[in-house]
């Protein structure tokens, strides 16, 4: 008999529209790493959530230490010493970390004897001691928003040990962090299983899970595919479980064939909102039939660059030309006419209407010009021909064809509609900023091919990617961007992945 | 047989709750249950008084010409009533266009009664006390409606576009100012000596006939009706057909979306504003120079905020506000028969019309529950089919549990 911490037995869960998870059952060992990889939209969040309290199951039960429980809230799960990492951190930004640490559990003293009050120094110290013992290195008093990300992180785990969790989640923690980030929390995952954790990781990274984790659940569409092994399962079986098919990872890349020159950004400058420098004095070319690829923590202006660029963000000084016309102060359609598509990061908020019909948002780039209108009055037939088009094209999955609203949609078809869209207009630079954020694998691999092929096709293409992997993977030349400025711009084959994460960390160049 | 009853009633609720959900029919269905609801509520209300609701119901519907009441006065009929119903519903149609126009832009314009104000008064000074015949009178008070209440809702537009300025603060800051102003110009200049309000737009250049005889009966014939069924039909013209109203539905469901597009925001701001301005208006000139032909200084009509009331019951959509706007009105214009048959005070109609809308703002919510009793049911028949095959029973007994359950919650 083993000794099972975590067993979720025949889970369903059902959404409207769709069945997240079908019948699924899962077993973790105590102490051991629990990978769970599927793709975007396989079901692995909903079914840790369900775990973590926020979620109850319509159907199937949950056993903690072979005792059955019924969770109504995250609080019932803590109670239970679960704890969980979420995608987005759910800290208070202006506390400080050891405040965000103690929320809601906070060590209690009486001021004076009489009133109530944190005890600050007490959580202060007990922090300081806990993050020793890990290795997850904070200063208790420093406040969430000047922080960077990875240490962001770092607190959120605290969070979790803080309240004594035995059962670590971790949704997806690589995401947002650098490749040396990425080896250091490894690292600390490691140190928490030596230590007698029991860490269930959400990834669709196969390379981590390669790494680190003793055991595999891959979710293929709700529904459990298979439990492995790792160390004697290879990658390459892993992948092809998770989409459901044979995946191709190496898309085949020809060499480039540079023409004339696209974009020509000279010494740009961009403000936000407060007056402040984001983008600082950046000049760049891209030439016709060239992947040029900005690699960058987040929110070191790369997306300030590209909103620029597209003239979504006013430029402050410098110049914008394109093919040798100079489109520094033209409006935001004249820009698109004169031949720019733009795949914008935000892709609910900004890249669709999500109350539209997918049928309109395909034709939000043509609405206004014939044939699709005329005289003002809009031709739906139109409408109707090239949203079917596009669907059947670029096999964007909908419930109910053109007529599907985007808001029922999944993310990675919602980006392919965004793709097919912008790269229909067959525009001479197309802009990409975070193309397969959140995606799985099958959807990525297929994004990647679109955008190896227009640039055969001879479009020039600006790609702005948090992954390393994927710059590395496509780009011709790379720009690193760091605090608005760029570090370094150099041909794709002469660096490596390490020396572009030493460049986005603000090292200078030696 | 009350095991071979349960399997039918349970089809005809989910016949009722697939009818609510139904893509093509919620439009109908769930506003005809907010009314059904609304009507229960009501009698409820009406028994506790020690009142009949039928006799109450029924003399609403006297009160506003839909059924002949027991007697009339002199030269009067049921015709008079039916036009005098109308000639009130047509502004207050327009004005929940007005309503209808901005709130799909995303701008909430409650500055509607302050339009119809302004737009009301400008025509009643400039072409009432003109003199001018019928022919020319009557389209220039239309054309005066339209001019004014356009350019006050442009104004609140490129405020909001050029300053940031949040288009329900600037409507409220305009209806004072307008109600203030217009108030002042008729105290000092257009005051009728013996009624203290403004002297009366000539029957000219009224939007209204009146006495017209049909039949023997005296009629007011109100012209806004037309207006008014027209203009629904243009406005859901406009926004299911028109590139502008396309991007009017952009902007209003997603800013930086329309902005990414390459539509002029600003611009389409202001138009949308104009034109729901416009609209209001037109509303101000049917109501007072049309339903009224005098205006009361330093008041506001209470119309311009029911309107809003009237294009959410409406579910903001064009067609939907006429039939809003009939069912409000007969509540509100027939409260007064109501009143003296029935011996309820006439406020009730006022109570009748706040439990409609709250019902009708429950509208997502009743959908949302007949979705999820459908889902429900797809599980239990999928539950039920797999507990029949494994274990070889008849599907009978796993669906009287569940319907047990169901009783329970």
């Amino acid at each position: 008999m083993e000794d099972y911490i975590v067993e979720m037995r025949h889970i369903t869960k059902r959404f409207p529209g769709i069945i997240a998870n079908d019948d699924v059952t899962i077993q973790v060992k105590r102490g051991e790493v629990y990978a769970l990889l599927g793709e975007n939209g396989a079901g692995k969040s909903t079914l840790m959530s369900m775990l973590f309290g926020m979620y109850e199951p319509d159907m199937g039960e949950i056993l903690i230490n072979g005792e059955p429980v019924k969770f109504r809230s995250s609080n019932d799960a803590t109670a239970h010493s679960i704890g969980m990492v979420h995608q987005h951190f759910k800290l208070v930004d202006n506390y400080t970390v050891a405040e965000n640490i103690v929320l809601g559990v906070e060590p209690m003293k009486r001021t004076l004897g009489i009133f109530p009050s944190v005890d600050l120094k007490t959580a202060n110290r007990e922090i300081a001691e806990l993050s020793k013992t890990y290795g997850l290195e904070v200063n208790p008093t420093d406040v969430i928003e000047n922080i960077p990300v990875s240490v962001r992180q770092r607190v959120e785990i605290l969070k979790m040990l803080y309240r004594k969790a035995e059962i670590l989640i971790f949704d997806e923690p690589t995401a947002v962090l650098t490749p040396q980030e990425i080896e250091f929390l490894l690292k600390i995952i490691d140190g928490l299983r030596k230590s007698g954790k029991t860490i269930i990781l959400i990834t669709h990274k196969i390379e981590e899970i390669k790494k680190i984790a003793d055991r595999c659940a891959i979710l293929y569409r709700g529904r459990l595919v298979k439990v492995l092994d790792v160390q004697s399962t290879s990658s390459q079986d892993m992948a092809n479980m998770m989409v459901g098919r044979e995946v191709d990872f190496n898309p085949t890349k020809t060499p480039a064939n540079y023409r004339g020159d696209v974009l020509e950004v000279s010494h740009l400058t961009v403000q936000n909102a407060n007056k402040f420098d984001v983008v600082k004095d950046v000049s760049f070319k891209i030439r016709s039939g060239e992947v040029f690829a900005v690699a960058g923590v987040s929110g070191n202006g790369q997306g300030e660059l590209a909103d620029a660029v597209s003239g979504l963000m006013k430029v402050y000084s410098g110049s914008i030309k394109l093919c040798g016309q100079d489109v520094t102060n033209d409006s935001i359609r004249q820009r698109l006419e004169s031949g720019i598509s733009y795949i914008p990061e935000d892709r609910q908020g900004v890249g669709v209407f999500l109350d539209f019909t997918l049928g309109d948002n395909l034709a939000i780039r043509k609405y206004y010009k014939q044939p699709f209108s005329q005289g003002g009055i809009l031709h739906f037939s139109e409408f109707e021909n090239y949203a079917d088009k596009l669907i059947d094209r670029y096999d964007i999955r909908c419930g109910q064809g053109r007529k599907t609203s985007l808001r029922s949609m999944s993310g990675g078809n919602q980006q392919k509609a965004i793709v097919a869209r912008e790269i229909e207009e067959h525009a001479k630079l197309i802009i990409f900023v975070q193309p397969t954020r959140g995606l799985d694998i099958g959807a990525i691999e297929n994004i990647h091919k679109q955008i190896l092929a227009e640039r055969d096709r001879g479009a020039a293409i600006l790609l702005i990617s948090l992954e390393l992997d994927e710059i590395m993977e496509l780009a011709d030349t790379i720009g690193v961007i760091y605090n608005g400025q760029m570090m370094k711009i150099a041909d794709a084959s002469t660096l490596t992945s390490l020396d572009v994460g030493r460049y986005m960390m603000g090292v200078k160049e030696a | 047989m009350s095991k071979q009853n349960k399997p039918q009633t349970r089809q005809k609720k989910a016949w009722f709750s697939a009818l609510l959900d139904s893509e093509k029919w919620n439009g109908l269905t769930i506003p005809m249950l907010t009314i059904l609801l609304t009507l229960v509520a009501a009698s409820i209300i009406l028994l506790v008084m020690g009142k009949n609701p039928l006799v109450a119901f029924l003399s609403f519907l006297q009160g506003s010409g839909f059924f002949p009441k027991a007697s009339y006065g002199g030269g009067q009929g049921i015709l008079t009533d039916l036009f005098n119903f109308m000639n009130i519903l047509a502004p207050m149609i327009l004005a929940a266009l007005a309503f209808v126009v901005g709130f799909k832009a995303g701008l909430f314009n409650i500055g509607i009664a302050g339009q119809m104000l302004a737009s009301g008064f400008l025509a009643t000074v400039i072409i009432g006390y003109s003199g001018l015949s019928a022919v020319l009178a009557k389209p220039l008070v239309l054309v005066i409606g339209i001019v004014a209440g356009g350019l006050l809702g442009a104004l609140v537009g490129w405020l909001k576009y050029k300053f940031n300025i949040h288009e329900v603060v600037s409507t409220i800051m305009l209806n004072y100012i307008i109600s203030y102003l217009c108030g002042f110009f008729i105290n000092t200049y257009f005051a009728d000596s013996l009624t203290r309000s403004s002297k009366i737009c000539s029957d000219s250049a009224r939007l209204t006939w009146t006495n017209v005889n049909i039949g023997g009966v005296k009629c007011n014939l109100p012209l806004g009706i037309v207006l008014a069924v027209a203009a629904a039909f243009l406005v859901k013209f406009i926004f299911d057909r028109t590139v502008f109203g396309f991007e009017l539905k952009a902007v209003g469901t997603n800013v930086r979306c329309a902005r990414y597009t390459g539509i002029n925001v600003g611009r389409r701001l202001v138009f949308s504003m104009a034109f729901s301005g416009m609209l209001a208006g037109l509303a101000g000139v049917t109501y007072y120079c049309g339903y009224y032909n005098t205006i009361v200084p330093k008041s506001l009509a209470s119309m311009g905020y029911d309107a809003i009331s009237v294009a959410l019951l409406g579910n903001s959509a064009p067609i939907g506000a006429i039939f809003a706007g009939i069912l409000i009105t007969i509540f509100q214009y027939g409260s007064n028969y109501m009143s003296s048959t029935v011996g309820v005070p006439k406020e009730i109609a006022s109570l009748i019309t706040g439990i409609l809308l709250l019902f009708s703002a429950c509208g997502g919510y009743f959908r949302y529950m007949a979705h999820r009793r459908l889902e429900r049911e797809k599980d239990e028949e999928i539950e039920a089919s797999r507990a029949a095959k494994s274990a070889g029973e008849p599907a009978e007994s796993p669906n009287a549990e569940n319907r047990e359950k169901e009783g329970k919650l």
